[in-house]
Parts: C-alpha cells; structure tokens; sequence
C-alpha cells in the first residue's frame, strides 16, 4: 500500500461531488459497472494477482485516508487500481491511456 | 429459419448515451482490459465469473432452513456458527476465491424467528446482502425508501409486504455492513408435518429469509400466484 494517493485516480472523482455525509451512500443504486468490478476483483483474486481480503483490507486503510472523499461505492475500482499500480503491474501512463481510449469509445455518437 | 420483424426499426429511438460518462466506469473498464491484455485472468474468467455470479439464487439458503427445520443439531450448529453450518449444505463461503465470493470477506448469522421475535434484514448503507445462500438481492431491497424507512417504522414498512404483527412480537431489524451478513430463519408453517427437507425447502422462499414474509404451506414462490 503507497503512501501517497495517484492522480489519475485523484481525477476520477468529480470534484462537484457531493461529500459523504453521515450516511454515506443512503440515495445510491449500484450501477452494473460495480458487478463488472466485482467479478474483475474476484478473478484477481481467483489468478493470485491480488488477493481479496488484502484488497478489503487496503479498502478500508486507503479508503480512509488517501481516498477518503471517495463513495464508499467507488472503492474496489479506486483501491484495486492503485495497489496493481503500487505492484508495478500497470503504469499511470497506461492507465491514462486506456481510460481515455475507453471513455471515447463510450461516448461514440 | 429465419424470422421477420414486423415493425419499422426507424420508429425506435436510438439509444442515447446519458449525460456524460461516468469516470468509475471508464476506469472498471480500463482496468479490466488491461488485467485481461497483461494476463492476469481472461475475459472468459471474467464472464464466467460474472455468469455464475449472477445466476446463484435463494436455493441454498432454502435448504439451510429446511435441514435446520427437521434437524435440531444442525440447528443449533446453524445458529452457532453460520459460515461453518452452511458447508453442510455444500456453500462454502471461501470458496472458491478464499473469501467469501462472490460477496467478499464476511460473517453470517442466521436470525431466528420464534413467536415473539420477527427479525427482518436490511442494509441501510448500500445493498450488502448475504449472496451465496440468497443470490442477488432484489430491487426493492436496495431501495433508499426500504433502506431508509425499515430501521425507522418497521412495522408499517412490513405491514405494506402484508406482514402485521401485535405488540406481542418484538421486530428485531439487522442492520448488514461490509463484514456482517445476515439471513432469517423463518418459522415452519402449520401443514408441514412429515414433509421432506426437499418438500419443506421449497415453501421457504426468498422474502421469507429476508423477513419480509412468512412460509406458507400452499406458497413456493416457482410458478405465478395466479396460475393455481
């Protein structure tokens, strides 16, 4: 686990977000990029790449310090994807890429 | 054979993109293809994984009911230790991952009811629900109205599903969180005697594990409540 939060993550979060409040995530309805994430998280886990309760584990120590205006919904993405950056397996650089080559081909008129 | 449509496809609305991408997902996205490209899992694990996911039903936590029905020391062993009790009935909830898929890293408890207590399960923070013994939960269920309302009236929100209690019962309402998972172990009907476990999981339906209802001898929840 890094000490220091990546800004390719720091950029996925709006910052017109609405803060956590108490009751964080009372109006939210899981959206099927979260079921996707989930099977994307278990099958790291399944192909030992990175190992569900680590993850759960980084979950609750990033979530609440280097991500902490993070939705709680938006943390297995947030934490798998920034403890496969911290392993070396993926580079911010091609993160970045992919997202924005994904985020054109989603946006496609 | 080939099958011809009967409408004009220019009627249909095209499909609009709603406004502006979510940023989660285009990066569940990029990250799955870049797990998938450097092969860490295929994108057939993936969709098998997702498939199997998606297609666990209520039909293991139905036979935990029934087997602790006609067994009273798989019963107490039920409600003693629900992750260990489940295995019995062939969900081992660290498997296969290691814990606790597809529903992650949890304890479960198994509430039981009696004729003073009714518990009834929700999960006021998101939608945390216990999915190998029940599958995915219903829409309802991750509602902000449910999630809101049931820890503060749970009498009037179970008297909208048809259930009414007198001041005789104590509602007991369970709140799930990220580690805790819970699930009802409703009260066998009248009308079961000398039922088979097969026979007896099949009236011990979904809602009726959640608390929302109660098993009825005549009920199975299989085939439409007007096709009888």
């Amino acid at each position: 686990m890094g000490s220091t939060p990546y800004r390719i993550l720091l950029d996925a979060l709006d910052p017109g977000a609405p803060a956590e409040t108490d009751l964080p995530e009372l109006d939210h309805t899981p959206d099927p990029w979260e079921s996707s994430m989930q099977a994307t998280c278990e099958c790291l886990s399944w192909r030992g790449t990175l190992d569900n309760l680590d993850r759960r584990h980084a979950e609750d120590a990033l979530g609440e310090t280097l991500y902490h205006d993070f939705p709680v919904h938006t943390r297995p993405a947030v934490v798998t994807a920034h403890e496969l950056l911290d392993r070396g397996v993926i580079t911010e650089e091609e993160l970045r890429a992919r997202m924005d080559a994904v985020r054109a081909r989603l946006t496609r008129q | 054979m080939t099958r011809t449509h009967d409408h004009d496809h220019d009627a249909h609305a095209a499909i609009q993109s709603s406004s502006g991408v979510n940023e989660f997902e285009v990066l569940e996205q990029a990250v799955r293809e870049l797990a998938i490209e450097k092969g860490l899992f295929s994108a057939e694990d993936h969709r098998r994984f997702s498939e199997w996911a998606e297609s666990i039903g209520p039909s293991g936590g139905s036979k935990l009911v029934a087997k602790a029905w006609v067994d009273p020391e798989f019963n107490a062993r039920l409600l003693a230790d629900g992750t260990e009790a489940c295995k019995e009935v062939g969900i081992d909830w660290l498997d296969p991952t290691g814990v606790g898929t597809p529903s992650d890293y949890t304890y479960f408890y198994v509430l039981e009811n009696t004729p003073t207590v009714h518990n009834v399960i929700v999960c006021t923070l998101c939608s945390c629900y216990p999915r190998p013994v029940l599958g995915m939960s219903p829409d309802w269920y991750r509602t902000p109205h449910y999630r809101r309302r049931l820890v503060r009236w749970p009498r009037e929100v179970l008297a909208e599903f048809g259930l009414h209690f007198g001041p005789d019962v104590e509602v007991r309402v369970h709140d799930s969180n990220q580690k805790s998972r819970f699930m009802v172990m409703p009260m066998r009907p009248d009308g079961t005697e000398g039922w088979t476990e097969e026979q007896l999981a099949a009236i011990v339906t979904r809602d009726t594990m959640i608390g929302v209802a109660q098993p009825k001898a005549d009920w199975t929840a299989t085939s439409s409540p007007s096709a009888g």
